[in-house]
Protein backbone atom coordinates (compact mmCIF):
# COMPACT_ATOMS: atom_id res chain seq x y z
CA UNK A 1 0.00 0.00 0.00
CA UNK A 2 1.43 3.52 -0.79
CA UNK A 3 1.92 6.23 2.04
CA UNK A 4 0.16 9.26 1.46
CA UNK A 5 2.10 11.01 4.22
CA UNK A 6 5.11 10.31 5.22
CA UNK A 7 6.88 11.85 8.31
CA UNK A 8 10.41 11.81 9.29
CA UNK A 9 12.25 13.24 12.53
CA UNK A 10 9.34 16.24 12.73
CA UNK A 11 9.96 18.54 15.60
CA UNK A 12 8.76 22.15 16.84
CA UNK A 13 10.20 23.90 19.74
CA UNK A 14 7.69 26.95 20.76
CA UNK A 15 11.11 29.13 23.25
CA UNK A 16 11.25 26.51 26.32
CA UNK A 17 8.49 24.39 25.28
CA UNK A 18 9.08 21.05 22.61
CA UNK A 19 5.68 20.93 21.19
CA UNK A 20 6.90 17.97 19.12
CA UNK A 21 10.09 16.08 19.29
CA UNK A 22 11.14 13.98 16.89
CA UNK A 23 8.14 12.31 15.27
CA UNK A 24 8.26 10.10 12.24
CA UNK A 25 4.60 8.43 11.02
CA UNK A 26 3.54 6.68 7.64
CA UNK A 27 -0.26 7.57 6.87
CA UNK A 28 -0.81 4.20 4.53
CA UNK A 29 -3.41 4.96 1.37
CA UNK A 30 -7.33 4.28 2.15
CA UNK A 31 -6.30 4.41 5.87
CA UNK A 32 -8.62 6.27 8.56
CA UNK A 33 -5.21 7.47 10.50
CA UNK A 34 -6.05 8.69 14.08
CA UNK A 35 -3.52 10.96 16.17
CA UNK A 36 -4.52 10.00 19.49
CA UNK A 37 -3.04 12.28 22.35
CA UNK A 38 -4.26 14.24 25.74
CA UNK A 39 -4.33 17.73 24.67
CA UNK A 40 -1.17 19.94 24.44
CA UNK A 41 0.89 16.43 22.98
CA UNK A 42 1.33 17.71 19.91
CA UNK A 43 -1.36 16.66 17.56
CA UNK A 44 -2.61 19.89 16.29
CA UNK A 45 1.16 21.34 15.92
CA UNK A 46 1.97 18.26 13.81
CA UNK A 47 -1.03 18.66 11.25
CA UNK A 48 -0.68 22.35 11.24
CA UNK A 49 3.08 21.90 10.03
CA UNK A 50 1.81 19.11 7.30
CA UNK A 51 -0.45 21.77 6.18
CA UNK A 52 1.97 24.17 5.34
CA UNK A 53 0.70 26.85 8.47
CA UNK A 54 3.48 26.11 10.91
CA UNK A 55 6.96 26.19 10.28
CA UNK A 56 8.81 23.25 11.69
CA UNK A 57 12.20 23.32 13.56
CA UNK A 58 13.45 20.23 12.02
CA UNK A 59 12.63 17.19 10.14
CA UNK A 60 10.47 17.36 7.02
CA UNK A 61 7.30 14.88 5.25
CA UNK A 62 6.00 14.47 2.24
CA UNK A 63 2.48 14.20 0.91
CA UNK A 64 2.47 11.77 -1.91
CA UNK A 65 6.09 11.22 -1.83
CA UNK A 66 6.50 15.04 -2.96
CA UNK A 67 7.47 18.23 -0.46
CA UNK A 68 4.21 20.27 0.02
CA UNK A 69 3.03 22.64 -2.67
CA UNK A 70 0.01 23.78 -4.48
CA UNK A 71 -0.27 20.76 -6.29
CA UNK A 72 -0.53 18.95 -3.22
CA UNK A 73 -2.96 21.02 -1.37
CA UNK A 74 -5.58 20.98 -4.30
CA UNK A 75 -5.49 17.05 -2.88
CA UNK A 76 -5.88 17.41 0.32
CA UNK A 77 -9.03 18.89 2.42
CA UNK A 78 -8.56 19.91 5.64
CA UNK A 79 -9.70 21.64 9.16
CA UNK A 80 -7.41 22.72 11.91
CA UNK A 81 -8.70 23.75 15.23
CA UNK A 82 -11.40 26.19 14.68
CA UNK A 83 -13.72 26.85 12.00
CA UNK A 84 -12.22 29.85 9.71
CA UNK A 85 -14.55 31.84 7.81
CA UNK A 86 -15.87 35.49 7.83
CA UNK A 87 -18.47 35.57 10.20
CA UNK A 88 -20.20 38.85 7.88
CA UNK A 89 -20.69 36.40 5.31
CA UNK A 90 -23.22 33.68 5.08
CA UNK A 91 -22.65 29.97 4.96
CA UNK A 92 -22.47 30.33 0.82
CA UNK A 93 -20.64 33.37 0.28
CA UNK A 94 -17.82 31.75 2.29
CA UNK A 95 -18.02 28.77 0.16
CA UNK A 96 -17.46 30.36 -2.49
CA UNK A 97 -14.67 32.39 -1.22
CA UNK A 98 -13.20 28.63 -0.66
CA UNK A 99 -14.21 27.03 -4.11
CA UNK A 100 -12.30 30.48 -5.39
CA UNK A 101 -8.60 29.62 -3.80
CA UNK A 102 -9.09 26.07 -4.01
CA UNK A 103 -9.99 26.56 -7.68
CA UNK A 104 -12.74 24.54 -7.42
CA UNK A 105 -15.97 24.84 -9.49
CA UNK A 106 -18.83 26.89 -7.85
CA UNK A 107 -21.81 24.24 -8.89
CA UNK A 108 -20.37 21.82 -6.15
CA UNK A 109 -21.69 24.06 -3.16
CA UNK A 110 -25.03 23.58 -3.17
CA UNK A 111 -24.96 19.86 -2.79
CA UNK A 112 -21.76 20.41 -0.12
CA UNK A 113 -24.24 21.98 1.85
CA UNK A 114 -26.68 19.52 1.63
CA UNK A 115 -23.90 16.88 2.53
CA UNK A 116 -22.92 18.53 5.32
CA UNK A 117 -27.11 19.50 6.46
CA UNK A 118 -26.63 23.38 6.05
CA UNK A 119 -28.77 23.57 2.99
CA UNK A 120 -31.78 25.51 5.03
CA UNK A 121 -29.13 27.73 6.58
CA UNK A 122 -27.00 28.63 3.82
CA UNK A 123 -28.02 32.09 3.32
CA UNK A 124 -27.73 32.85 7.19
CA UNK A 125 -24.39 34.61 8.47
CA UNK A 126 -21.84 32.61 9.66
CA UNK A 127 -21.45 34.03 12.82
CA UNK A 128 -25.07 33.36 13.70
CA UNK A 129 -24.55 29.37 13.79
CA UNK A 130 -24.38 27.28 16.39
CA UNK A 131 -20.85 25.33 16.99
CA UNK A 132 -22.23 22.62 15.37
CA UNK A 133 -22.85 24.25 12.78
CA UNK A 134 -19.50 25.91 11.72
CA UNK A 135 -17.41 22.80 12.29
CA UNK A 136 -19.70 21.12 9.82
CA UNK A 137 -19.43 24.10 7.44
CA UNK A 138 -16.05 23.96 8.25
CA UNK A 139 -16.34 19.79 7.10
CA UNK A 140 -18.37 21.34 3.89
CA UNK A 141 -15.18 23.84 3.04
CA UNK A 142 -12.69 20.31 3.39
CA UNK A 143 -14.98 18.33 1.06
CA UNK A 144 -15.29 21.34 -1.63
CA UNK A 145 -12.87 19.63 -3.92
CA UNK A 146 -13.30 16.36 -3.88
CA UNK A 147 -9.95 15.84 -2.34
CA UNK A 148 -8.03 12.81 -2.65
CA UNK A 149 -7.34 13.00 1.67
CA UNK A 150 -9.11 14.46 4.40
CA UNK A 151 -7.45 15.84 7.19
CA UNK A 152 -9.52 16.76 10.32
CA UNK A 153 -8.47 17.76 13.56
CA UNK A 154 -11.01 17.18 16.82
CA UNK A 155 -13.61 17.34 13.67
CA UNK A 156 -16.41 16.38 16.78
CA UNK A 157 -15.49 19.11 19.47
CA UNK A 158 -18.51 21.03 20.58
CA UNK A 159 -21.11 18.87 18.50
CA UNK A 160 -23.99 17.25 20.38
CA UNK A 161 -24.35 13.34 20.53
CA UNK A 162 -26.34 13.47 17.48
CA UNK A 163 -24.07 15.53 15.48
CA UNK A 164 -21.63 13.63 16.60
CA UNK A 165 -22.82 10.33 15.15
CA UNK A 166 -23.81 12.37 12.00
CA UNK A 167 -20.20 13.32 11.64
CA UNK A 168 -18.63 10.43 12.10
CA UNK A 169 -20.65 8.08 10.06
CA UNK A 170 -20.00 11.36 7.44
CA UNK A 171 -16.49 9.96 7.74
CA UNK A 172 -16.78 6.35 7.57
CA UNK A 173 -18.81 7.59 4.60
CA UNK A 174 -16.58 9.36 3.02
CA UNK A 175 -13.73 6.54 3.92
CA UNK A 176 -15.82 3.93 2.02
CA UNK A 177 -15.32 6.35 -1.68
CA UNK A 178 -11.35 5.12 -1.23
CA UNK A 179 -10.61 8.31 0.70
CA UNK A 180 -7.62 8.54 2.92
CA UNK A 181 -8.51 10.30 6.35
CA UNK A 182 -6.00 11.86 8.98
CA UNK A 183 -7.79 12.72 12.08
CA UNK A 184 -6.89 14.39 15.65
CA UNK A 185 -8.47 13.79 18.62
CA UNK A 186 -8.21 13.35 21.93
CA UNK A 187 -10.84 10.80 22.39
CA UNK A 188 -10.19 7.17 22.80
CA UNK A 189 -13.67 6.10 21.88
CA UNK A 190 -13.98 8.48 18.76
CA UNK A 191 -10.22 6.55 17.27
CA UNK A 192 -11.30 3.51 18.22
CA UNK A 193 -15.03 3.59 16.63
CA UNK A 194 -13.71 5.23 13.38
CA UNK A 195 -9.98 4.52 12.70
CA UNK A 196 -8.56 1.80 10.81
CA UNK A 197 -4.33 2.50 12.33
CA UNK A 198 -3.22 5.19 15.24
CA UNK A 199 -0.48 7.19 16.21
CA UNK A 200 -0.47 8.04 20.41
CA UNK A 201 1.52 11.52 21.37
CA UNK A 202 2.72 12.32 24.66
CA UNK A 203 4.13 15.74 25.10
CA UNK A 204 5.07 15.88 21.85
CA UNK A 205 6.76 12.03 21.96
CA UNK A 206 4.96 9.03 19.85
CA UNK A 207 4.29 6.74 22.45
CA UNK A 208 2.77 4.31 20.04
CA UNK A 209 1.86 3.55 16.20
CA UNK A 210 0.12 1.02 14.34
CA UNK A 211 -2.92 -0.81 13.33
CA UNK A 212 -5.52 -0.09 15.90
CA UNK A 213 -6.14 -3.74 16.73
CA UNK A 214 -2.43 -4.26 17.13
CA UNK A 215 -2.23 -1.34 19.57
CA UNK A 216 -5.88 -1.64 21.24
CA UNK A 217 -4.84 -5.56 22.15
CA UNK A 218 -8.26 -6.72 23.45
CA UNK A 219 -6.08 -9.28 26.01
CA UNK A 220 -7.90 -9.00 29.42
CA UNK A 221 -5.84 -8.88 32.58
CA UNK A 222 -5.13 -11.94 34.97
CA UNK A 223 -4.17 -11.12 39.15
CA UNK A 224 -3.05 -14.47 40.38
CA UNK A 225 -2.08 -14.83 44.55
CA UNK A 226 -1.54 -17.50 47.15
CA UNK A 227 -0.40 -20.98 46.60
CA UNK A 228 3.16 -20.35 47.23
CA UNK A 229 4.95 -16.77 47.82
CA UNK A 230 4.53 -13.84 44.85
CA UNK A 231 8.09 -14.07 43.68
CA UNK A 232 7.94 -17.92 42.88
CA UNK A 233 4.31 -16.97 40.73
CA UNK A 234 6.08 -14.53 39.41
CA UNK A 235 8.86 -16.79 38.05
CA UNK A 236 6.77 -19.35 37.22
CA UNK A 237 4.43 -17.11 34.76
CA UNK A 238 7.79 -15.75 32.95
CA UNK A 239 8.44 -19.18 32.27
CA UNK A 240 5.24 -19.58 30.61
CA UNK A 241 5.34 -19.80 26.65
CA UNK A 242 1.67 -18.22 26.42
CA UNK A 243 2.72 -15.55 29.03
CA UNK A 244 3.33 -11.95 27.15
CA UNK A 245 3.73 -10.09 29.98
CA UNK A 246 4.02 -10.46 33.93
CA UNK A 247 4.85 -8.13 36.72
CA UNK A 248 4.20 -7.74 40.26
CA UNK A 249 1.67 -5.33 41.43
CA UNK A 250 0.95 -5.05 44.73
CA UNK A 251 0.92 -8.58 46.56
CA UNK A 252 -0.33 -9.76 43.24
CA UNK A 253 1.28 -11.08 40.13
CA UNK A 254 -0.24 -9.35 36.95
CA UNK A 255 -0.32 -11.21 33.64
CA UNK A 256 -1.02 -10.65 29.79
CA UNK A 257 -1.89 -13.70 28.36
CA UNK A 258 -1.64 -14.28 24.51
CA UNK A 259 -4.72 -13.97 22.34
CA UNK A 260 -7.07 -17.36 22.34
CA UNK A 261 -5.53 -18.40 25.38
CA UNK A 262 -8.07 -19.25 28.71
CA UNK A 263 -7.54 -18.30 32.26
CA UNK A 264 -8.02 -22.28 32.89
CA UNK A 265 -5.10 -22.68 30.88
CA UNK A 266 -2.71 -20.60 33.10
CA UNK A 267 -4.12 -22.39 36.13
CA UNK A 268 -3.82 -25.92 35.03
CA UNK A 269 0.04 -24.65 33.74
CA UNK A 270 0.31 -23.55 37.89
CA UNK A 271 -0.66 -27.06 38.94
CA UNK A 272 1.30 -28.89 36.75
CA UNK A 273 4.25 -27.26 38.82
CA UNK A 274 2.78 -28.24 42.07
CA UNK A 275 1.41 -24.69 42.52
CA UNK A 276 -2.61 -24.91 43.59
CA UNK A 277 -3.42 -20.88 43.10
CA UNK A 278 -5.12 -19.53 46.03
CA UNK A 279 -6.97 -16.51 43.97
CA UNK A 280 -7.44 -16.34 40.52
CA UNK A 281 -9.03 -13.17 39.02
CA UNK A 282 -9.66 -11.84 35.54
CA UNK A 283 -10.45 -8.61 34.90
CA UNK A 284 -11.49 -6.49 31.46
CA UNK A 285 -9.33 -4.16 30.43
CA UNK A 286 -10.98 -1.27 29.71
CA UNK A 287 -10.23 1.18 26.49
CA UNK A 288 -9.22 4.10 28.97
CA UNK A 289 -7.02 2.21 31.17
CA UNK A 290 -4.92 0.93 27.95
CA UNK A 291 -5.27 4.23 26.55
CA UNK A 292 -3.61 5.78 30.48
CA UNK A 293 -1.06 2.90 29.90
CA UNK A 294 0.16 3.45 26.54
CA UNK A 295 0.98 7.50 27.30
CA UNK A 296 2.27 6.73 30.57
CA UNK A 297 4.91 4.63 29.42
CA UNK A 298 8.36 6.32 29.12
CA UNK A 299 9.47 3.78 26.19
CA UNK A 300 7.54 2.80 23.86
CA UNK B 1 -4.32 38.93 -10.37
CA UNK B 2 -7.80 39.59 -11.19
CA UNK B 3 -8.72 36.26 -9.95
CA UNK B 4 -7.14 37.20 -6.86
CA UNK B 5 -9.11 40.53 -7.45
CA UNK B 6 -12.15 38.80 -7.81
CA UNK B 7 -12.14 36.73 -4.25
CA UNK B 8 -10.58 40.00 -2.22
CA UNK B 9 -14.12 41.51 -3.58
CA UNK B 10 -16.25 38.70 -2.55
CA UNK B 11 -14.87 39.59 0.92
CA UNK B 12 -15.04 43.37 0.77
CA UNK B 13 -18.34 44.44 -0.88
CA UNK B 14 -20.51 42.57 2.19
CA UNK B 15 -18.50 44.24 4.43
CA UNK B 16 -20.18 46.91 6.06
CA UNK B 17 -16.73 48.47 8.06
CA UNK B 18 -15.46 48.97 4.61
CA UNK B 19 -18.65 51.37 3.05
CA UNK B 20 -18.63 53.23 6.45
CA UNK B 21 -14.94 53.75 5.42
CA UNK B 22 -15.39 54.45 2.09
CA UNK B 23 -18.39 57.16 2.54
CA UNK B 24 -16.28 58.59 5.33
CA UNK B 25 -13.11 59.19 3.08
CA UNK B 26 -15.35 60.13 0.38
CA UNK B 27 -17.04 62.76 2.16
CA UNK B 28 -14.37 64.27 4.02
CA UNK B 29 -12.39 64.21 0.88
CA UNK B 30 -15.77 66.67 -0.75
CA UNK B 31 -16.33 68.62 2.34
CA UNK B 32 -12.42 69.50 2.77
CA UNK B 33 -11.70 70.64 -0.70
CA UNK B 34 -14.95 72.33 -0.34
CA UNK B 35 -13.97 74.06 3.17
CA UNK B 36 -10.67 75.51 1.93
CA UNK B 37 -12.03 77.38 -0.75
CA UNK B 38 -15.03 78.61 1.01
CA UNK B 39 -12.42 80.27 3.67
CA UNK B 40 -12.52 84.27 3.94
CA UNK B 41 -9.30 85.62 3.15
CA UNK B 42 -8.87 89.32 3.59
CA UNK B 43 -13.02 89.38 2.93
CA UNK B 44 -12.51 87.29 -0.11
CA UNK B 45 -13.19 83.96 -0.74
CA UNK B 46 -9.97 81.53 -1.16
CA UNK B 47 -11.69 79.30 -3.82
CA UNK B 48 -11.54 82.34 -6.50
CA UNK B 49 -7.76 80.94 -6.93
CA UNK B 50 -8.09 77.30 -5.74
CA UNK B 51 -10.79 76.16 -7.87
CA UNK B 52 -8.78 78.00 -11.19
CA UNK B 53 -7.58 75.59 -13.48
CA UNK B 54 -4.50 74.74 -13.62
CA UNK B 55 -3.07 75.81 -9.69
CA UNK B 56 -6.44 73.59 -8.98
CA UNK B 57 -4.77 70.08 -9.53
CA UNK B 58 -2.08 71.01 -6.96
CA UNK B 59 -4.17 72.65 -4.45
CA UNK B 60 -6.57 69.47 -4.62
CA UNK B 61 -3.70 66.80 -4.35
CA UNK B 62 -2.09 68.58 -1.40
CA UNK B 63 -5.86 69.39 0.26
CA UNK B 64 -6.45 65.25 -0.24
CA UNK B 65 -3.47 64.37 1.33
CA UNK B 66 -3.98 65.47 4.44
CA UNK B 67 -6.91 62.20 4.72
CA UNK B 68 -4.80 59.17 3.56
CA UNK B 69 -5.23 57.79 7.28
CA UNK B 70 -8.52 56.84 6.49
CA UNK B 71 -7.79 54.10 3.74
CA UNK B 72 -4.92 53.07 5.51
CA UNK B 73 -6.91 52.06 8.41
CA UNK B 74 -9.34 50.19 6.12
CA UNK B 75 -6.26 48.11 5.29
CA UNK B 76 -4.95 47.44 8.45
CA UNK B 77 -8.30 46.59 9.53
CA UNK B 78 -8.48 44.15 5.86
CA UNK B 79 -5.64 42.59 7.19
CA UNK B 80 -5.91 42.43 10.95
CA UNK B 81 -9.43 40.53 10.19
CA UNK B 82 -7.75 37.81 8.25
CA UNK B 83 -5.53 37.07 11.61
CA UNK B 84 -8.75 37.41 13.75
CA UNK B 85 -10.86 34.95 11.58
CA UNK B 86 -7.92 32.93 10.99
CA UNK B 87 -8.43 33.03 7.39
CA UNK B 88 -5.22 33.53 6.11
CA UNK B 89 -4.81 30.33 7.62
CA UNK B 90 -7.58 28.60 5.99
CA UNK B 91 -6.29 30.20 3.00
CA UNK B 92 -2.63 28.50 2.96
CA UNK B 93 -4.11 25.52 3.89
CA UNK B 94 -6.29 25.59 0.75
CA UNK B 95 -3.87 26.25 -1.55
CA UNK B 96 -2.29 29.85 -1.15
CA UNK B 97 1.15 30.57 -0.96
CA UNK B 98 2.44 33.24 1.33
CA UNK B 99 3.25 35.44 -1.26
CA UNK B 100 -0.53 35.02 -2.63
CA UNK B 101 -1.82 36.81 0.58
CA UNK B 102 0.43 39.49 0.41
CA UNK B 103 -0.51 40.26 -3.62
CA UNK B 104 -4.35 39.93 -2.75
CA UNK B 105 -3.93 42.62 -0.36
CA UNK B 106 -1.98 44.83 -2.30
CA UNK B 107 -4.62 44.40 -5.13
CA UNK B 108 -6.91 45.91 -2.59
CA UNK B 109 -4.28 48.90 -2.15
CA UNK B 110 -4.44 49.61 -6.03
CA UNK B 111 -7.77 49.53 -6.23
CA UNK B 112 -8.73 51.70 -3.32
CA UNK B 113 -5.78 53.89 -4.41
CA UNK B 114 -7.24 53.91 -8.05
CA UNK B 115 -10.56 54.91 -7.13
CA UNK B 116 -10.06 57.41 -4.54
CA UNK B 117 -7.75 59.33 -7.28
CA UNK B 118 -10.62 58.73 -9.64
CA UNK B 119 -12.93 60.44 -7.36
CA UNK B 120 -10.68 63.32 -6.69
CA UNK B 121 -9.83 63.61 -10.60
CA UNK B 122 -13.81 64.19 -10.87
CA UNK B 123 -14.20 65.97 -7.92
CA UNK B 124 -10.90 68.57 -9.65
CA UNK B 125 -13.14 68.77 -13.01
CA UNK B 126 -16.44 69.57 -11.09
CA UNK B 127 -14.90 72.36 -8.40
CA UNK B 128 -12.95 73.86 -11.23
CA UNK B 129 -15.87 73.80 -14.11
CA UNK B 130 -18.19 75.32 -11.12
CA UNK B 131 -15.84 77.55 -9.27
CA UNK B 132 -13.69 78.57 -11.59
CA UNK B 133 -13.28 80.70 -14.36
CA UNK B 134 -13.06 78.17 -16.81
CA UNK B 135 -9.71 76.41 -18.28
CA UNK B 136 -7.22 79.15 -19.15
CA UNK B 137 -5.56 79.04 -22.26
CA UNK B 138 -3.57 75.98 -21.36
CA UNK B 139 -6.05 73.70 -20.87
CA UNK B 140 -7.89 71.94 -18.14
CA UNK B 141 -5.67 69.03 -17.84
CA UNK B 142 -2.14 71.06 -17.56
CA UNK B 143 -0.50 69.97 -14.12
CA UNK B 144 -3.22 67.16 -13.49
CA UNK B 145 -0.04 64.79 -13.18
CA UNK B 146 -0.62 65.79 -9.13
CA UNK B 147 -3.51 63.34 -9.27
CA UNK B 148 -1.40 60.77 -10.01
CA UNK B 149 1.37 61.73 -7.55
CA UNK B 150 -1.50 61.69 -5.29
CA UNK B 151 -2.56 58.21 -6.34
CA UNK B 152 1.52 57.05 -5.50
CA UNK B 153 1.40 58.84 -2.33
CA UNK B 154 -2.04 56.92 -1.65
CA UNK B 155 -0.41 53.30 -2.38
CA UNK B 156 2.98 54.24 -0.55
CA UNK B 157 0.04 55.32 2.58
CA UNK B 158 -1.48 51.90 2.37
CA UNK B 159 1.40 49.50 1.66
CA UNK B 160 3.38 51.24 4.92
CA UNK B 161 -0.21 50.41 6.88
CA UNK B 162 -0.22 46.97 5.28
CA UNK B 163 3.17 46.06 6.60
CA UNK B 164 2.41 47.70 10.33
CA UNK B 165 -0.89 45.31 10.04
CA UNK B 166 0.95 41.94 9.30
CA UNK B 167 3.37 42.86 11.42
CA UNK B 168 1.11 43.72 14.65
CA UNK B 169 -1.93 41.40 14.15
CA UNK B 170 -3.74 43.32 16.35
CA UNK B 171 -6.27 45.48 14.89
CA UNK B 172 -6.29 48.58 17.52
CA UNK B 173 -2.74 48.25 18.26
CA UNK B 174 -1.60 48.10 14.45
CA UNK B 175 -4.00 51.69 13.93
CA UNK B 176 -2.34 53.12 17.33
CA UNK B 177 1.20 52.66 16.13
CA UNK B 178 0.53 53.58 12.12
CA UNK B 179 -0.78 56.94 13.37
CA UNK B 180 1.79 57.47 15.92
CA UNK B 181 4.54 57.06 13.29
CA UNK B 182 2.82 58.67 10.38
CA UNK B 183 2.07 62.35 12.73
CA UNK B 184 4.73 61.81 15.52
CA UNK B 185 7.59 59.80 15.61
CA UNK B 186 9.07 60.20 12.05
CA UNK B 187 8.48 64.15 12.64
CA UNK B 188 11.12 63.48 16.10
CA UNK B 189 13.45 61.36 13.80
CA UNK B 190 13.27 64.29 11.46
CA UNK B 191 14.22 66.99 14.09
CA UNK B 192 17.34 65.62 14.83
CA UNK B 193 18.19 64.23 11.06
CA UNK B 194 20.16 66.98 8.90
CA UNK B 195 17.82 67.50 5.61
CA UNK B 196 19.89 66.19 3.74
CA UNK B 197 19.47 63.01 5.04
CA UNK B 198 15.62 63.11 6.64
CA UNK B 199 13.89 64.23 3.24
CA UNK B 200 14.44 60.48 2.17
CA UNK B 201 12.49 58.81 4.79
CA UNK B 202 8.94 57.94 3.97
CA UNK B 203 6.89 60.08 5.19
CA UNK B 204 8.46 62.85 4.02
CA UNK B 205 9.13 61.24 0.39
CA UNK B 206 5.23 60.49 0.40
CA UNK B 207 4.50 64.23 1.90
CA UNK B 208 6.72 65.46 -0.63
CA UNK B 209 4.68 63.76 -3.55
CA UNK B 210 1.51 66.64 -2.95
CA UNK B 211 3.81 69.54 -1.52
CA UNK B 212 1.96 72.81 -0.51
CA UNK B 213 0.97 75.04 -3.23
CA UNK B 214 2.13 78.26 -0.96
CA UNK B 215 5.23 76.28 0.14
CA UNK B 216 7.11 80.07 -0.43
CA UNK B 217 4.94 80.94 2.49
CA UNK B 218 5.32 77.84 4.46
CA UNK B 219 9.58 78.49 4.33
CA UNK B 220 9.11 81.99 5.12
CA UNK B 221 7.34 80.91 8.27
CA UNK B 222 9.00 77.90 9.10
CA UNK B 223 12.46 78.53 7.94
CA UNK B 224 13.49 76.88 4.01
CA UNK B 225 14.50 73.19 4.37
CA UNK B 226 15.45 71.00 1.82
CA UNK B 227 13.14 68.95 0.00
CA UNK B 228 12.67 66.24 -3.05
CA UNK B 229 10.38 68.03 -6.02
CA UNK B 230 7.65 65.31 -6.36
CA UNK B 231 9.03 63.89 -9.78
CA UNK B 232 12.90 63.62 -7.69
CA UNK B 233 10.36 61.49 -4.62
CA UNK B 234 8.69 59.15 -7.43
CA UNK B 235 11.62 56.45 -7.32
CA UNK B 236 12.44 56.87 -3.52
CA UNK B 237 8.25 56.02 -3.09
CA UNK B 238 8.33 53.36 -5.54
CA UNK B 239 11.26 51.51 -3.99
CA UNK B 240 9.72 51.99 -0.42
CA UNK B 241 6.49 50.69 -1.95
CA UNK B 242 8.76 47.65 -2.69
CA UNK B 243 10.24 47.23 0.64
CA UNK B 244 7.06 47.32 2.59
CA UNK B 245 5.63 44.60 0.59
CA UNK B 246 8.73 42.71 0.58
CA UNK B 247 8.93 42.57 4.07
CA UNK B 248 4.93 42.40 4.48
CA UNK B 249 5.94 38.85 2.85
CA UNK B 250 9.10 38.08 4.61
CA UNK B 251 6.78 38.67 7.82
CA UNK B 252 4.46 36.12 6.67
CA UNK B 253 7.46 33.78 5.60
CA UNK B 254 8.55 33.77 9.01
CA UNK B 255 5.96 33.68 11.50
CA UNK B 256 3.95 30.70 12.02
CA UNK B 257 0.16 31.33 10.55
Amino acid sequence: MAEILTIQGLSKRYGAVQALDQLSINVPQGSIYGLLGPNGSGKTTTLGIVLDVINPSGGSFQWFGQPASKSTKRRIGALLETPNFYPYLTGEENLRISADVKGVDHSRIPATLETVGLGKRRNDKFKGYSLGMKQRLAIGAALLGDPEVLVLDEPTNGLDPEGIAEVRQLILDIAAQGKTILLASHLLDEVEKVCTHMAVLRSGKLKAQGPVSSILATNDLIFINGGAPVEQLLQIARLLPFVTQAHQVNQQVQITLQEGIQSSELNRAFFAQGVALGQLVVRKRSLESQFLEIIKAEHA
Amino acid sequence: MTSLLRIELRKLLPYSTFWVLLVLQLSLLFIFFYARGHVQVNGQAAGAELYQFPRLWQHIAYVSSFLNLIPGILIIILVSDEYAFRTFRQQVIDGFSRATLVQGKYSVILLLAIALALYVLLLGIGFGLYYGKGAENTGMFTDAQYILYYLLQLVGYMSLAMLIAFLLRKTGLAIMVFMAYTLVVERLINWQTPDAIDKYFPMKVLGNLTPNPHRELEQLMLGTSEVLSPLQATIPAVLYIGLFCFLSYYLLRARDL
